[in-house]
């Protein structure tokens, strides 16, 4: 019996020896550092899948539809504290967002945009862009924490109504303007 | 007999002649105890390990697999080992897998979704638990067998980064920084 419990013993101080051993035979280097230092810059763009809509005028027409449907997309990394982003479309007057360049004008209020299949509106909103009454709001995205980076797009289909006020005698000619379309994340 | 009575007188006076000369310089040596000078020669184990540089920069693109770092930097590791040593391995960590950069203000960038390519190799994420740093914080960049001719040596790992930002693509604008760690270790 007690050679029995020396032998355990025995064992147990060769196993710890060991151990110890073991231990004392590993060998660190010292710790180097390398500073990281990523910036995410903040950005916003907006993108369209084309730049230009032709119109075939009927006289007193309420549907001239554009030639085209535009894609507008918006892309964002905002940085904390933005809380919205919106789309704009708009007019730099709104009295003359077409013209033929000698007096006559289509004004914006007879320009109408269905964005995403939604009703077609006029641009005669003031919007943070362009001219007083010359705009619309197409889109307002609340950012929150999910979507600090995110896109989204707005599909644009056009129209011309040339019932209201004098278009019904607008003169027959080319009427050319520029519609913008611009984002803004907020505040 | 007779050579011996012949030669046996003369050489024998001739001796004592040598004696009588060699008595008085035998007389004047005198010889210390001889003092021992115990001798110990140490040859510290040690590794060291030193970086090209300690700084890399990201500009990051929002939702981006791919951003790379401004810089690569080598780790060259020297070592020096005692016989009972197996391997030497260098290791990359941080300190905190959920938050290897961050901005300070609760969004952070973990390690898996920091990469390092080493000597040219595939880039892999910082996601495995080593001896030091975090769990699940590290990535072993080398191991090399120690044998009989490489108790010393030297090892080079020339490390390239990337940051993938495809599992954050809600990462707010701004700047993230952190403390990438490289050691090695022999056991």
């Amino acid at each position: 019996m007690k050679t029995g419990k020396f032998l355990r013993i025995a064992v147990a101080v060769l196993a710890m020896t060991f151990a110890a051993s073991m231990a004392s035979a590993q060998l660190n280097s010292g710790a180097q550092t390398i500073a990281l230092n990523a910036n995410l810059t903040e950005s916003l763009t907006l993108n369209l899948s084309a730049n230009a809509v032709n119109f075939t005028l009927s006289a007193g027409s309420a549907a001239n539809p554009g030639s085209t449907n535009i894609t507008a997309t918006t892309a964002w990394t905002l940085k904390p504290g933005r809380t919205a982003v919106g789309v704009y479309a708009y007019f730099a007057s709104a009295a003359a967002a077409l013209t033929d360049g000698v007096g006559d004008n289509i004004p914006s209020s007879a320009f109408f945009i269905s964005d995403n299949g939604g009703a077609s509106t006029a641009l005669t909103n003031t919007v943070v862009f362009g001219a007083a009454n010359g705009g619309l709001q197409l889109a307002n995205v609340a950012i929150t924490g999910v979507n600090k980076t995110g896109t989204r797009n707005d599909v644009m289909a056009f129209n011309i109504n040339l019932t209201g006020g004098t278009l019904p005698q607008l003169p027959a000619n080319t009427y050319t303007g520029t519609l913008n379309i611009q984002a803004q994340a907020t505040p | 007999m007779k050579l011996q009575a012949k030669f046996g007188l003369p050489v024998a006076v001739l001796a004592l002649v040598l004696a009588g000369l060699a008595a008085p310089a035998g007389a004047q040596v005198r010889n210390s105890g001889a003092s021992p000078i115990a001798l110990q020669a140490v040859l510290n184990d040690s590794i060291t390990l030193t970086l090209s540089a300690n700084a890399v920069n990201f500009n990051l693109t929002g939702s981006s697999a791919s951003n790379p770092g401004s810089t690569s930097i080598t780790a060259t590791t020297t070592w020096l080992l005692r016989p009972n040593v197996g391997s030497l391995k260098v290791y990359a960590f941080f300190s905190n897998s959920a938050s290897a950069l961050t901005d300070g203000a609760g969004n952070n960038i973990p390690s898996a979704d920091f990469q390092i390519s080493n000597n040219g190799g595939a880039f892999t994420a910082l996601t495995n638990t080593v001896p030091f740093g975090g769990a699940n914080a590290g990535l072993q960049l080398s191991s090399t067998p120690i044998l009989g001719n490489n108790k010393s040596g030297t090892h080079t790992d020339v490390m390239n980064f990337n940051i993938n930002l495809v599992p954050v693509p809600n990462l707010p604008a701004a700047t993230y920084t952190g403390t990438l760690t490289i050691q090695a270790q022999a056991i």
